[in-house]
């Protein structure tokens, strides 16, 4: 599913419109995701290209999401980052959501429109 | 000696104790979040201008940089007139839980025996991990860049709260909670609430945390003691928030009576 398809139907808001995909970029189809709050264990078990959930708004989840090559973050319960955290994933080129869904309904509904975790 | 102006200072004579001003968690350019300005002399000039006594350098995960800063703070007070500053042995290290737990030690070989310990947890660091979480300079007394420290010390160790305050316990050092009042990396945030059972010797809370506030006042009510820190990344954040004590001398011995409340030694509660 594309970036910009799943967010209409998550009802995401948009916090990086400067790298949020449009549906016709065709790098933005994704198929996996990923959800914790220990941004630890992000960085070791993430699947590449995954877009995560998580209620962590600071710093670190842009260089977290960065260096593990996910696609975007949804934060969940409302949660919102400041403005460097925004600018800095703009500069990376990561595309970051808000949703006031908490993350076990997000992670439900991106299983339903087909997302799977990890293999094993 | 102190390098408090004497005006700052009130001496109880039965006990010869004196104020100091004290900022225990201070960040090098070890730190990959923190600036590379953050060099020993720097910090050292600004610090003792800013009116600090004592430092304590807590890099993450790491006391690298450590006695670079104690160099240069003995070089600095070479070439003054005789004011130093007292720069302890520290460090901030990340719990499996990503709670962050700042380790003062009584000397740089219990600091580098919990530093080795640790160092042999974390994940390597490679060329993206830098350019994603930054640099992580290890730098002389004089400033120079000697060396990049090759593990990931943005990463967490793979030992619980309790198990990081008994490593710096085991160390001979003291377990503070690191700014309990921040909404990521406290254990407030990452576990819910104060672990009396882990053995803390102190709170830590930041510049923002206000006196008055109910977070402040739960905290009071804990039976420890509570000290404000700059967590410094940045020259301009070094004396943004200090801790005073009363001690008879800026050590870490000092300190950890201070800390007990022992022999009138005590940590100001403003």
């Amino acid at each position: 599913m594309r970036l910009a398809e799943l967010a209409q139907i998550l009802d995401l808001r948009a916090l990086t419109p400067g790298t949020a995909a449009s549906a016709e970029e065709p790098d933005s189809e994704v198929t996996r995701g990923y959800a914790s709050d220990l941004l630890s264990d992000v960085l070791a078990n993430a699947p590449r290209g995954a877009v995560l959930v998580t209620l962590q708004v600071h710093l670190n989840v842009v260089a977290v999401a960065s260096h593990a090559g996910l696609r975007a973050v949804i934060f969940s319960s409302g949660r919102l980052p400041d403005d460097e955290v925004i600018e800095r994933a703009e500069q990376e080129g990561l595309v970051l959501y808000s949703s006031q869904a908490d993350t076990f309904n997000i992670v439900g509904r991106l299983y339903e429109l087909g997302l799977r975790g990890s293999s094993t | 000696m102190p390098c408090s102006k004497l005006n700052d200072r009130m001496t109880l004579k039965t006990r010869r104790l004196s104020r100091f001003r004290a900022d225990l968690h201070v960040h090098t350019a070890l730190s990959p979040c923190a600036s590379d300005e953050m060099t020993p002399p720097a910090i050292v000039r600004t610090a003792m201008a800013k009116g600090l006594d004592i430092i304590a350098v807590c890099d993450h995960n790491s006391a690298g940089n450590v006695e670079a800063v104690q160099v240069a703070a003995r070089q600095q007070a070479a070439q003054s007139d005789g004011a130093t500053l007292a720069v302890l042995c520290g460090m901030e290290v990340t719990s499996a839980e990503e709670v962050h737990v700042l380790g003062l030690f009584p000397d740089l070989e219990a600091a580098h025996k919990v530093s080795d310990r640790i160092r042999g947890c974390l994940p390597p660091a490679d060329q993206e991990y830098y350019s994603f979480f930054g640099r992580q300079s290890l730098l002389s007394a004089d400033g120079e860049e000697i060396g990049l420290e090759s593990a990931s010390l943005a990463a967490a160790v793979p030992l619980p709260v309790d198990a990081v305050v008994s490593l710096i316990h085991g160390a001979g050092g003291l377990a503070i909670a690191a700014h309990v009042d921040r909404r990521s990396f406290s254990v407030y945030s990452q576990l819910g609430f104060f672990p009396r059972s882990a053995g803390f010797d102190a709170i830590e809370v930041s510049r923002r945390l206000r006196a008055e506030s109910e977070l402040w006042k739960e905290l009071r009510q804990l039976g420890l003691p509570v000290i404000r820190s700059s967590d410094s990344h940045f020259l301009d954040e070094l004396g943004t928030a200090a801790t005073e004590l009363y001690l008879c001398e800026p050590t870490f011995a000092e300190l950890a009576l201070a800390f007990a409340g022992l022999e009138e030694r005590r940590v100001v509660h403003a």
